[in-house]
């Protein structure tokens, strides 16, 4: 890619053509050109003022101007620092004056379609933030520094698991399918490193809520080691990224050695985690008297059958034993703070012709949950070889070892320890003989282990100028591995180990050629016609021996043979995708610019019939700065106006879906039969996911330092996947289908302003907001909605997918506040009774019940009164970050802000019920805060009027009727939430100081990370929710992080 | 060229498709949300037979599919099945009393009982918002068909802001009125076919001159409507030995009379006990202290104490499960056709 670079700088240079200096009377004619500092590029549309006269750079960075020697030309741009430079009194004929970056986006070289464009030719939407914002801040996941920063992309860091992965949309959520534990299946962007493409959305594992053991590959990438992030939005960018490219892409370039003399750079991070503020539970008397009294004052039944409940509870009755006369703070067993540490070497060298790159990685990080953790070791080698400007070879070689506990959960829940952490103080600290989850979560042997490697060859070779010829090959080999025992004491003397592997792999050969002609200086035309072949694999293996030898022994088989298992998972893979297709741009004096691209996709899971995919792509740029009617407007630094439309594809489902599955049947005529599988019917018309998307966008640059991009988009995904069941009379169970439709819309608005601009102070201010709106807009077969009955870690509450709206909603009760007496609940005029839950079961409603809208008026509440409501994924995402340098210091503050979204507060409910089950072991968190309904007679036929809460003790009806079930808009609460993301300090030791030591520079830094939550929502935290908007306790908390660094190089 | 031209169209056609679209925001390419009636609705039951003069509701019969409500059901083209004319008093309305209030089973007073019903004008079929069909008490034989005629055919026309849909060719098949239950009268005809009916347990009574213990059989029940004074919210019970000789009801000694029925103002005399009462008795289905377990029956108790043939002390008792639809004074009388009980 460098070389685009590069032959970019030829072509522009020579377009200079030859400079003539002239010299006026008493004035002298300068004639100068205009470079950026560090790539030694000309800068075009600089603005140049002598005080008097006022000119601009043409493309070439070239100015001419007439001033008189001594006087100073000042030199502004909206990417650079303001430049003075005082005329000599015999000027060069060609100066050349050099400007320091400001980080302008519009002199970004940025990637569109395999190919390096200028930012200000580019056609399509994407967004650049460098490497350098990405310092100082360990984390274990690099996703988590990129909250808030571009517009458009949604992150949540719905897990505080150190090494999981957050959720990560671009431009909106792209699916309806709901996993078992409750979340909508990932639709990241993918992700493309070093020219390797990893999709971080297959292989995913179920309850790991990622690929593999609960490391994602993301969190592999040392932050340290990059370059620049680039996010490609819309179709002419993602166009040639084709067979995957659907939910966006994310190109992550590492770093590459820049300087003849070598560069070794030490960065170390030293951080501490903190969790969250931790509950206040009521502990032992207290406990022990709430319970007690819910018993006596709150039964239906008799007072004899109360004392009877009491007794046969030994928790209770029992209060004198030391057994259960304890006030144990459980939460103080499994939530700690940590100190961790992290460190980079990058080894660097070179120059155009030659250069190389070496990155060595460490991370180390504890969970704040006991026994858990990630650590990382990572080496990166990059070597560039250039012998002659028309043979360029690049190779990098990068291997990464990821290594996860997991105490007794799953990559991204915890559920053990918050349900162990949820124990009743009245219990025992944990022992064997007191809840032995809790030692198991101390104790159990739980790890994951990510094995990544990766290589790349790019060549490139230009036998006839204007001709190049290019081939990249990368390949792909990740295992995971996951071992979880089990120890005889904690399960009953059965003690188990469970022992997981996968391997995945992807290879892919991408070549091309590119051919490129100017004419007349000003008519551009690059074209380029390529073909790519993916093959890639995945299976996974897992083994369970049951009851081992001893703890000692694992394996090679355990006692109970029946019950010890092991093979090879469904999920089994092998698909190739081949892809051709072809690019053509035309540029006229890089105003008008058109770009159209083709190009055609065939994969293992397109159906026999459907044969390749299409994928047309059109965009085009003016860039109407360049018109002579702006020719002399100052305030106008550049502008331009963007279009494109396109589509993409991401292959869906499996082979079994396209050609079905064949069994090995019965033994016939003393011969294997071979039989289909009646599972699934196969459909030769399956075809792959399909975002077709308009986009259309603005930039602005305005008044040397305002940066305005703006972005409209529609983006439509069709084809997909619904498995449709089948009539009983078919034989076959269901079908796949690709008959489900989602169109996201929305408006992303990004804006950089240079407040101050001077050399020992600068201050920049940029936020980004984007709107987003998904519609669900086909479903099969004329279906207007469809229920899901889905059940997570803790609740069961069913989804909706319907036609028109936001794709998936939590069907809810409505609820209208509480019955204050019992004769305010409405009456079946025809049988005379009152409002029922179900039918049949006796449960009428009486005061101190919710009030529920009885939706279709049969006075009976059940799933026909659900409704949907609200909204689980946030419909406008933002951010607002600021940078002041003043001298050495620097000072970066990153916000981010999600707003129009709504979370069921499934904590609260939880909560709630705990006090309707007395003889349960979980313990009572106070409820003293909340408005809930108390009665005000002996009969409880009447209490508080107006109470929001229904009442919390009615223990014997609360199992069957759920007063505090999750599912109604009483815990539906508004999860706008604004994020102080985090604030980092960092200071740069004088370099003459440095000098000395022979040190070039030294930069320290302290931050602070996820440190504030601004937010109405009443849970912990509104960002650690799962995607279906439900606030699941179960969840691995979100922990604070302050970090002290150091970045030296020599 | 031709390629060239026809992209530049296809570019034109979509900027500005693109602007619509992207820009306005309005649901141009989009469905809309609205309401819906499922093409997956459907009624599971399509002859309804309910008994005149009672309150049936037939509950779940709707499967609403990915109906969503509120949704309108409406009784449309009733018609008699013999002469396929129009039949109005399917729809027109009529008095009958309704329940605005719960009936608890723990009411102190007639007047209480009464306060929490009023009377409101209805049509004697109608269907609600889940799709729940009432046939409603004061359909009466005199100007309803009943079996054995072939009754009557309507339709269900189900609507909401998503359209509308129609579910033709229900049968309704009404039985005559059988004010009382166990009864005696045939559900086709409405006339006796049987001599009363029996107690639904007996226990430990046994025959004064036998000595051995009554059946249920032994022991006939007849429930009979009596013309007398102006009220119609009477229950009497009497008690008649073989030779038809009134027993006096004290000698049900053990029985719990003040609790025997959900009745007020008891009087007891030598010849029976009444109670006023309020019909329908049960008045809703609904256990409670007065009815059976399931609570459709009312449940009453004589009882009595007395000695077993070893010279135990046991409990005699005769219970009796029945419901009543009717407004009137009814009687409820126990013979004991076999054998006199044996009191001591």
């Amino acid at each position: 890619m460098n070389l685009y670079k590069y032959s970019i700088i030829v072509f522009l240079v020579s377009l200079l053509g030859v400079a003539f200096p002239s010299f006026a009377q008493g004035q002298v004619t300068i004639k100068g050109m205009v470079k950026d500092a560090q790539l030694k590029q000309p800068v075009d549309g600089a603005t140049v003022t002598t005080g008097t006269s006022t000119t601009k750079t043409s493309d070439a960075g070239v100015f001419t101007i007439e001033a008189k020697p001594g006087a100073t030309i000042t030199i502004t741009h909206v990417g650079y620092a303001e430049k003075k430079w005082k005329v000599p009194a015999k000027p060069d004929e060609l100066v050349e004056i050099l400007m320091n970056s400001k980080d302008d986006p519009m002199e970004q070289v940025v990637v569109q379609s395999f190919k390096t464009v200028k930012k200000s030719t580019m056609t399509g939407a994407s967004t650049v933030i460098s490497g350098k914002d990405l310092q100082d801040r360990p984390v274990s996941n690099v996703m988590d520094l990129l909250q808030g920063r571009v517009a458009g992309l949604n992150i949540q860091n719905t897990t505080g698991s150190p090494g999981s992965m957050a959720t990560i949309n671009m431009r909106g959520v792209s699916t309806t399918n709901v996993s078992s534990s409750g979340n909508l299946t990932p639709t990241s962007p993918l992700f493309i490193i070093d020219g390797v493409p990893v999709d971080v959305n297959s292989n995913y594992q179920y309850g790991f809520e990622s690929g593999g053991a609960g490391i994602s590959p993301v969190s592999l990438i040392p932050p340290e080691d990059i370059e620049s992030m680039e996010f490609l939005k819309d179709a002419a960018t993602t166009s040639q990224y084709g067979s995957k490219a659907t939910y966006g892409v994310i190109v992550i370039t590492t770093k590459r050695g820049q300087s003849k003399v070598p560069i070794i750079q030490y960065s170390g991070s030293y951080f501490y985690t903190t969790p969250p503020k931790l509950r206040s539970v009521i502990g032992g008397q207290e406990e022990r008297r709430i319970r007690l009294n819910t018993i006596l004052n709150f039964d239906t039944a008799s007072r004899q059958s109360s004392l009877e409940y009491i007794n046969r509870s030994a928790l209770l009755s029992d209060s004198l034993n030391p057994y259960w006369n304890n006030s144990t703070d459980w939460q103080s067993y499994f939530y700690r703070t940590t100190s961790n540490h992290q460190h980079n070497i990058n080894v660097s060298g070179g120059d155009r012709r030659f250069n190389y790159k070496a990155n060595l990685n460490y991370y180390n990080q504890q969970g704040i949950v006991v026994n858990t953790g990630f650590q990382r070791y990572g080496l990166n080698l990059v070597g560039n070889y250039m012998p002659s400007d028309r043979f360029f070879m690049s190779m990098s070689l990068t291997q990464q070892l990821g290594y996860k506990q997991n105490a007794s959960g799953v990559g991204a829940y915890q559920t053990g320890i918050a349900n162990t952490a949820n124990t009743s103080s009245l219990y025992p600290p944990p022992s064997l003989f007191s809840n032995s989850e809790a030692l198991a979560s101390a104790t159990t042997k739980n790890s994951g282990k990510l094995n990544n490697t990766t290589g790349s060859l790019n060549v490139q070779y230009e036998p006839i100028k204007g001709i190049r010829f290019t081939n990249l090959l990368t390949y792909n080999y990740s295992s995971n591995a996951s071992d979880y025992f089990r120890s005889q004491y904690l399960a009953q003397d059965s003690a188990g180990l469970f022992s997981y592997n996968d391997r995945s792999y992807n290879l892919y050969n991408r070549s091309a050629v590119n051919f490129t002609k100017i004419v007349n200086d000003v008519h551009n035309f690059t074209a380029y016609a390529f073909n790519e072949i993916t093959k890639e694999g995945y299976r996974a293996h897992m083994i369970y021996f049951n009851q081992p030898a001893d703890d000692q022994i694992w394996g090679p088989i355990g006692n109970s043979f029946t019950r010890t298992a092991g093979g090879t998972y469904s999920n089994i893979s092998e698909g190739r995708i081949h892809a051709y297709g072809g690019d053509f741009a035309y540029n006229f004096a890089e105003k008008y610019i058109i770009d159209l691209s083709y190009r055609l996709d065939n994969t293992s899971t397109n159906g026999p019939t459907r044969g390749y995919t299409k994928s047309p792509a059109v965009s085009g740029r003016w860039n109407f700065y360049k018109e002579k009617l702006f020719k002399n407007a100052s305030w106008l630094n550049s502008g331009a106006i963007r279009a494109s439309w396109g589509k993409n594809i991401k292959p869906n489902g499996t082979i079994f879906d396209v050609y079905g599955k064949y069994l090995n049947g019965p033994r016939y005529n003393n011969g294997q039969t071979v039989v289909i599988d009646f599972e699934t019917l196969p459909n030769v018309e399956f075809a792959p996911e399909v975002a077709a998307t308009t986009n259309i966008g603005l930039d602005l640059a305005l008044f040397n330092k305002l940066n305005i991009t703006a972005d409209a988009y529609y983006k439509a995904i069709d084809n997909q996947l619904v498995e449709s069941p089948l009539s009983n009379t078919n034989g076959f169970q269901r079908v796949a289908l690709n008959a489900q439709s989602i169109v996201n819309r929305g408006i992303e608005l990004a804006a950089t302003l240079q407040l101050v601009q001077k050399d020992d102070f600068r201050w920049s201010v940029s936020a980004n907001g984007a709107y987003n709106e998904a519609t669900l807009a086909k479903l099969p077969s004329g279906t207007r909605s469809i229920i899901k009955y889905t059940t997570d870690a803790n609740s069961s509450i069913p989804v909706i997918n319907k036609l028109g709206t936001i794709p998936t909603t939590n069907l809810l009760y409505v609820n209208r506040g509480v019955y204050a007496n019992t004769s305010d609940v409405p009456v079946n005029p025809a049988t005379g009774l009152r409002l029922q839950y179900g039918s049949g079961q006796g449960l009428f409603f009486q005061a101190g019940d919710p009030i529920w809208v009885d939706v279709n008026g049969d006075y009976i509440i059940d799933d026909n009164d659900l409704v949907p409501v609200g909204n689980p994924t946030p419909k406008l995402t933002g951010g607002f970050n600021t940078q002041i340098t003043y001298k050495g210091f620097t000072l970066n503050v990153n916000t981010s802000l999600f707003a129009y979204r709504d979370i069921l507060n499934l904590v609260l409910a939880n909560q709630f019920a705990n006090y309707g089950k007395p003889t349960d072991i979980t313990a009572l968190i106070p409820i003293n805060g909340y408005n809930y309904w108390q009665p005000a007679n002996a009969d409880r036929s009447s209490g508080t009027v107006g109470a929001i809460y229904p009442n919390p003790y009615d223990f014997r009806r609360a199992s069957a009727l759920g007063p505090f079930r999750a599912n109604q808009t009483l815990f539906l609460e508004n999860g706008t939430y604004f994020k102080l993301g985090s604030v980092v300090l960092a200071y740069n030791i004088d370099r003459n100081f440095l000098r000395n030591y022979g040190i070039t520079s030294c930069r320290l830094s302290l931050s602070g990370n996820n440190l504030y939550n601004f937010t109405k929502y009443s849970g912990v935290n509104p960002e650690q929710v799962s995607t279906l908007g439900r606030d699941i306790s179960g969840g691995y908390p979100l922990a604070k992080t302050y970090s002290f660094s150091v970045s030296i190089q020599f | 060229m031709y390629m060239i031209t026809k992209s530049l169209r296809l570019i034109a056609i979509y900027l500005c498709g693109g602007i619509l679209a992207a820009s306005c925001g309005k649901k141009y390419f989009l469905p809309r949300e609205r309401n819906n009636i499922g093409d997956d609705a459907q009624f599971n039951q399509a002859v309804f037979q309910p008994v005149l003069g009672r309150t049936t509701q037939y509950m779940g019969i709707f499967v609403p599919g990915s109906t969503t409500f509120p949704a309108q059901f409406r009784i449309i083209n009733a018609r008699n099945v013999a002469t396929g004319q129009s039949a109005p008093e399917l729809t027109n309305l009529y008095p009958v009393m309704v329940w605005k209030n719960a009936y608890t089973g723990k009411e102190t007073s007639l007047a209480e009982i009464e306060a929490k019903r009023e009377e409101q004008y209805r049509p004697v079929l109608e269907v609600g918002g889940s799709g729940q069909l009432t046939m409603w008490s004061m359909a009466k034989s005199s100007f309803i068909r009943s079996l054995p005629d072939s009754g009557y055919v309507f339709d269900i026309e189900l609507s909401n802001s998503g359209g509308r849909r129609y579910f033709t060719n229900f049968l309704l098949q009404p039985f005559k009125e059988r004010p009382f239950e166990p009864t005696n009268l045939d559900p086709i005809t409405g006339q006796p076919v049987t001599y009363g009916t029996h107690p639904s347990l007996v226990t430990n009574i046994t025959g004064d001159s036998t000595n051995a213990n009554l059946l249920a059989s032994d022991i006939d029940v007849f429930i009979q409507k009596v013309a007398s004074g102006t009220t119609n919210n009477k229950l009497t019970f009497r008690f008649f030995d073989k030779q038809y000789n009134p027993i006096n009801p004290d000698r049900f000694g053990a029985t719990d009379w003040p609790n025997l029925v959900h009745g007020f103002n008891m009087t007891k005399t030598a010849t029976g006990v009444s109670y006023d009462v309020s019909y329908p008795l049960p008045s809703v289905k609904l256990p409670t202290k007065y009815t059976n377990g399931v609570g459709d029956r009312a449940h009453l108790v004589f009882a009595y104490n007395t000695f077993d043939s070893f010279g135990a002390i046991v409990r005699a008792s005769m219970a009796f499960d029945f419901s009543i639809y009717e407004n009137a004074n009814w009687e409820i009388i126990f013979v004991f056709s076999k054998d006199n009980p044996k009191f001591n």
